[in-house]
């Protein structure tokens, strides 16, 4: 069969590798500005407390210091993610609520002045009782951290879709498990940094490091008392966000306040440590469920609760909240389902959202009641899971369309890629094999503020020499390809060679784009930019018909050429006119057929720059009942992993040795970046199944803030993988294309979680699986059976 | 995260460094690979007013063979020492340790010297270095001492080394044939990582090819400082090599463990690992000093 597309789906090179392999690539710490200062952050030691007295005489009188800036110095605006829900202040006003809250901002001539003048300031707190975990801060009578939350509670969630119920009285099996997981860090590799400055009619450019320039933005325009047009942010190269770097950061906004008190570009980063004192990265789930099924291992309820430890601030924790119940409607067939969330304030630094935002616990709770259904009815796991799952059409029972779905291809996809046959049940005591399935949007179906705004408006830019396009995005390269991306669905859509198409993104005044967060961008930027570059190629072809006398439908531009359908056509004088206008030049365009050079540039001649645009906003979505906007998406992806492990029996220490992976992706734009998006997929669901956890002492000071003690894995503890691409075709994405961002981490931690039970007989019910974790859980399940596995 | 201000001095010679640290008194430090000492002068644990860099000090380089000992300069680095041709035999659990010790990158810049003046009770080299008996060369001002390993260190971060003295390099008894050795480190990751436990162990055979004649086992991260085990060594020197006998010696070897509940494991599992890695470290010793290849490390 011909290959369907001429650029997408291939392995194209990514437009950034020549920058980043050499060192070229700029982010925002080697940005410099003429007159910069340099700001710095004085951030609280108290988990909680209330700020009586703030001193920064001493400070201001320091020589090099040019701004000194405390909460009283601010317009008394509130901001955070979710407007119902604003709750945050770039610099504390009256108390603190986490170790780590900003309370003052110095900009000095270098930073060494700063950060002294920060040492300068003096503050009086009153300590107030910190909350430090969920139950502490649900409890009667415990202060209110925020005077907006009374109890505590920051957002709850009851939804039953169907009949819970009667349908646990139809069941043939229930089983009921808990899970616990532990405060993430989102160990991006390049910790936050940007630079503000006013120019003399007071606008605003921002650079900083963001998933989200859009959203930054915004409330940098709303906290500033600025239009938005007057604020533009700038995204120069990113080095990994994972959620945490979605929304705008008291850092950035700290940067733009000093900078409009001191008429002087203001340069600001955090340190690795106030990277996690800042957070915004995976919440902590307190997540337990019953599950019901009938006698032949068909899925007939689902009833789960979970209890979210939410940190000071809201953040995205509204969406998390939601998340956790609604990504549990997919890929299986579930009629009836019932969820209690909470979301609980707490004295340590917020979460937000991360990679598999909300879904990975309770993804990974059910995944592992599903094997254990599994064993109880003598079914195999795979089996289990071909039985149950929905197919491209069908809609759950929270609403949520399957416009596409490859699960049962995944699934098979994985049970032949690892040799699941004959491995399952027969490996050694110590060895095991495990495997589990993922779901997840492409896309949330709606902004984070109510609006009507487009999700992605893109413009192409036909060069007026003809020679190549440009393609003008807001969307956020942030290292996962998305430059890459568009260039390739722009190149497709035009007909021509990825080479003559460039990418300018990551900039405000460029367009609008919600930015990088929710697997979003490749659907929806991807639908603006196909728009754009075919609104573009019409113009052009539009332009071409008339100067040649023919219609347009006979026109079409493949590879860089014009195809002229229905018999010959003269293009001598055509050409003629350009190889006179270009007399000297070595490249000429040969040939029976027209370049698209020539075709854009004799479109130019006729009607002037040739710019095409393009918009995306989802369709209307499905759901009626309150929280309907999270989890629904114009389109699902899906995949299944198999873990395989070997298990210290002595010490617990668990090692992934091989991991078989299968995602549909829809059509993989690039294969290799979708390749890329598992493999670091699988590599942050490994660090967070085995090592990773904060870890606060009874101040609510975090004990491991730096990447020595809060462990990732390295590529040492990388497993084998074997990466498997599923193409279904999805409707709504462009080309057919859809996630693999987020999605793709979703199996990696009950796969193993799994394996290590087929190598144990251990069920594990918190995370990480630490070697002094798991030893214990061993040794329990040991007694329990009496070793009586069914292994020797 | 900025590195404080302070003068760097280059000496050219050991007396000459030595010379300086006296003049330069308790506000100087020296820095050799500085992967300990930068750390912890950007957090601001330390605030020396000069450092006194050792890059010139050639008595401090190399490995040296001679009179039946071991002569390793203090500047040596992880990465020499991991892939060392001099570091075969009974010696080879200390290329081992150093083959475990950080990343790549860190091993070309940590050194032998660094890590054992560091004085960390997790470091990856005192284990094996007080299996083998090594050691410490001090020059000071007043000419050079040697100090057993096992007495150099006094607590977490401290050693007996003077102000003024510095580490010249470690000498280490060569074994015989019939020595084998082995370390084991337990952590979270395959590397960059903190011993939650490590454990060294040398077996010394007697002629018989199965008589202990020798033996040491030496913990890490169970107690204030690396430690050798009395206990261990005790079970075991004199009798038959064998699986039972390792066994009790390394039930031996976690009653002298000491170690503490922290954020990263608690004390009742390190003491289980201490007689886990124990006997292994025991059975791959004994592998190697029959000849055998060692089981995998
Ligand atoms: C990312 C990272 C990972 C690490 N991983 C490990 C690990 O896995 N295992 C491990 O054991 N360590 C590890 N370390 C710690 C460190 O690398 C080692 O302790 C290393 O051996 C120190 O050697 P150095 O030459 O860098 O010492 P430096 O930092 O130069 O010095 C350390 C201390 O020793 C003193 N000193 C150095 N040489 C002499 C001398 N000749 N005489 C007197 N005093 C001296 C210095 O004054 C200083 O107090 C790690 C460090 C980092 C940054």
């Amino acid at each position: 069969m011909a290959a369907k597309y001429d650029v997408l789906g291939s392995r194209a090179p990514r437009l950034d590798a020549p920058d980043k392999a050499t060192g070229r690539a700029r982010f925002a710490d080697d940005l410099n500005l003429p007159g910069q200062l340099y700001g710095a952050l004085l951030q609280s030691p108290h988990a909680h407390a209330r700020i009586k007295r703030i001193d920064v005489s001493r400070a201001r009188r320091l020589r090099g210091v040019k701004a000194v800036l405390t909460g009283q110095d601010l317009p008394p605006i509130l901001y955070g993610v979710s407007p119902a829900r604003y709750d945050e202040e770039v610099l504390a006003r009256d108390k603190v609520r986490h170790v780590g809250d900003d309370v003052a901002a110095v900009a000095a001539v270098d930073l060494e002045t700063a950060l002294e003048a920060v040492g300068l300031i003096q503050v009086e707190y009153e300590p107030l009782p910190a909350l430090l975990t969920a139950e502490q801060a649900l409890a009667e009578g415990a202060p209110a951290i925020h005077d907006l939350f009374p109890g505590n509670l920051c957002a709850e969630v009851h939804q039953e879709f169907g009949d819970v119920a009667a349908a646990f009285k139809q069941c043939h099996l229930i089983r009921s498990g808990r899970m616990v997981n532990k405060m993430q860090d989102g160990a991006f590799l390049e910790p936050n940094a940007c630079i503000a400055e006013f120019d003399r009619r007071g606008n605003l450019t921002l650079y900083s490091s963001t998933q989200a320039p859009h959203y930054v933005q915004r409330t940098a325009a709303m906290v500033l008392g600025l239009n938005m047009s007057q604020v533009r942010v700038v995204k120069p190269y990113v080095g990994g966000g994972f959620g945490p770097k979605a929304a705008a950061t008291p850092l950035e906004l700290a940067a733009c306040f000093l900078a409009r008190r001191s008429g002087r570009p203001v340069k600001m980063g955090f340190t690795r440590e106030q990277v996690f004192l800042f957070s915004r990265a995976r919440h902590q789930f307190f997540h337990e469920m019953k599950i019901g099924v009938a006698k032949d291992g068909t899925f007939l309820a689902l009833e789960h609760r979970c209890t979210l430890d939410g940190g000071a601030y809201s953040s995205f924790g509204i969406a998390t909240v939601y998340y956790a119940g609604s990504l549990l409607g997919g890929p299986y067939r579930l009629p009836n389902m019932r969820y209690d969330g909470w979301r609980v304030f707490t004295n340590k630094p917020a979460c937000g959202a991360q990679r598999g935002h909300g879904g990975v616990i309770a993804r990974a709770l059910f995944e592992q009641q599903l094997d254990l259904i599994a064993q109880e009815l003598g079914q195999d796991p795979i089996a289990l899971r071909l039985q149950n799952t929905m197919q491209a059409g069908d809609v759950t029972c929270n609403d949520l369309n399957m416009s596409s779905l490859g699960m049962r291809e995944c699934l098979q996809a994985v049970g032949d890629g690892s040799g699941w046959r004959g491995k399952r049940g027969r490996l050694p005591r110590g060895k095991g094999i495990g495997m589990a399935s993922g779901f997840f949007v492409s896309g949330a179906g709606y902004p984070i503020y109510r609006s009507e705004t487009y999700h992605a408006t893109v413009t192409v830019k036909v060069q007026e020499d003809g020679g190549g396009v440009k393609v003008l995005t807001g969307a956020a390269e942030i290292g996962q390809g998305s430059d890459t991306a568009m260039a390739m669905i722009a190149a497709e859509a035009l007909g021509i060679p990825l080479r003559d198409v460039r990418v300018e993104s990551g900039d405000t005044d460029l367009g609008v784009d919600l930015g990088a967060y929710s697997s979003r961008t490749t659907l929806m930027t991807g639908h603006a930019t196909k728009e754009a570059a075919e609104d573009a190629r019409e113009q052009i072809l539009q332009a071409l018909a008339e100067e040649l006398g023919v219609v347009r439908g006979r026109l079409s531009i493949r590879r860089g050429r014009v195809k002229i359908a229905g018999g010959p056509v003269d293009i001598g004088p055509l050409r003629g006119r350009y190889l006179k206008e270009h007399r000297g030049w070595t490249d000429q365009p040969t040939g029976r057929e027209l370049s698209f050079r020539e075709a854009a540039r004799v479109a130019y001649l006729r009607q002037g720059t040739i710019v095409g645009t393009g918009k995306y906003k989802p369709p209307p979505l499905g759901g009626e009942y309150k929280g309907a906007a999270v989890g629904t998406s114009p389109a699902y992806g899906c995949s299944a992993q198999v873990a395989e492990v070997s298990v210290d029996l002595e010490t617990g220490q668990v090692f992934v040795e091989r991991i078989t992976d299968a995602h549909d992706c829809g059509q993989a734009v690039n294969r290799t970046s979708v390749e890329g998006q598992m493999e670091g997929s699988v590599s942050m669901g490994l660090g967070e199944a085995l090592f990773e956890e904060v870890k606060f002492d009874s101040k609510g000071r975090v004990l491991n803030p730096s990447l020595g003690e809060y462990h990732i894995p390295t590529i040492m503890d990388m497993p084998q993988m074997k990466c498997i691409v599923v193409e279904s075709n999805e409707p709504n994405g462009p080309y057919g294309a859809k996630e693999v961002g987020e999605g793709a981490i979703m199996p990696t931690i009950p796969a193993i979680l799994n394996a290590v039970y087929d190598a144990t007989g251990a069920v594990i019910d918190e995370l990480p699986l630490t070697p002094e974790r798991v030893l214990a859980a061993i040794k329990k399940a040991g007694q329990n059976k009496k070793g009586g596995r069914r292994k020797g | 995260m900025l590195l404080p201000k302070f003068d760097y001095h280059q000496p050219r010679d050991l007396p000459a460094a030595c010379g300086l640290l006296a003049e330069l008194g308790p506000e100087a430090r020296v820095i050799a690979g500085g992967t300990d000492l930068l750390v912890n002068l950007k957090h601001g644990r330390i605030r020396p007013k000069a450092l006194v860099g050792l890059e010139r000090l050639e008595e401090l380089t190399g490995l040296d063979s001679g009179r039946g000992r071991l002569f390793i300069g203090a500047r040596t680095s992880a990465a020499h020492l991991a892939a060392s041709r001099s570091l075969g035999g009974g010696l080879r659990l200390l290329a081992q340790a150093a083959g475990q010790l950080g990343s790549p990158q860190v091993r070309n810049r940590a050194t032998i010297g660094g890590n054992l003046c560091t004085a960390r009770p997790a470091a990856e080299l005192p284990p094996p270095l007080l299996c083998l008996d090594a050691r410490a060369l001090l020059a000071g001002p007043q000419g050079q001492r040697e100090v057993a390993l096992s007495a150099f260190f006094k607590g977490p971060g401290l050693t007996v080394l003077g102000p003024d003295e510095i580490m010249r390099g470690v000498v280490i008894p060569r074994p015989g044939l019939g020595g084998g050795g082995a370390y084991l480190k337990l952590g979270l990751r395959r590397a960059m990582e903190i011993s939650l436990v490590n454990v060294a162990a040398f077996l010394q055979l007697a002629p018989d090819g199965r008589t202990i004649a020798q033996a040491r086992v030496a913990l890490g991260a169970v107690a204030p400082t690396p430690i050798l085990s009395p206990r261990a060594a005790q079970a075991l020197i004199g009798q038959r090599a064998g699986d039972k006998l390792f066994a009790a010696a390394a039930e031996a070897a976690a009653r002298d463990a000491r170690p503490i509940d922290d954020h990263r494991g608690s004390a009742a599992y390190r003491r289980d690992m201490v007689r886990v890695l124990a006997r292994r470290a025991l059975e791959q010793a004994w592998d190697q000093a029959r000849g055998r290849r060692g089981g995998k490390s």
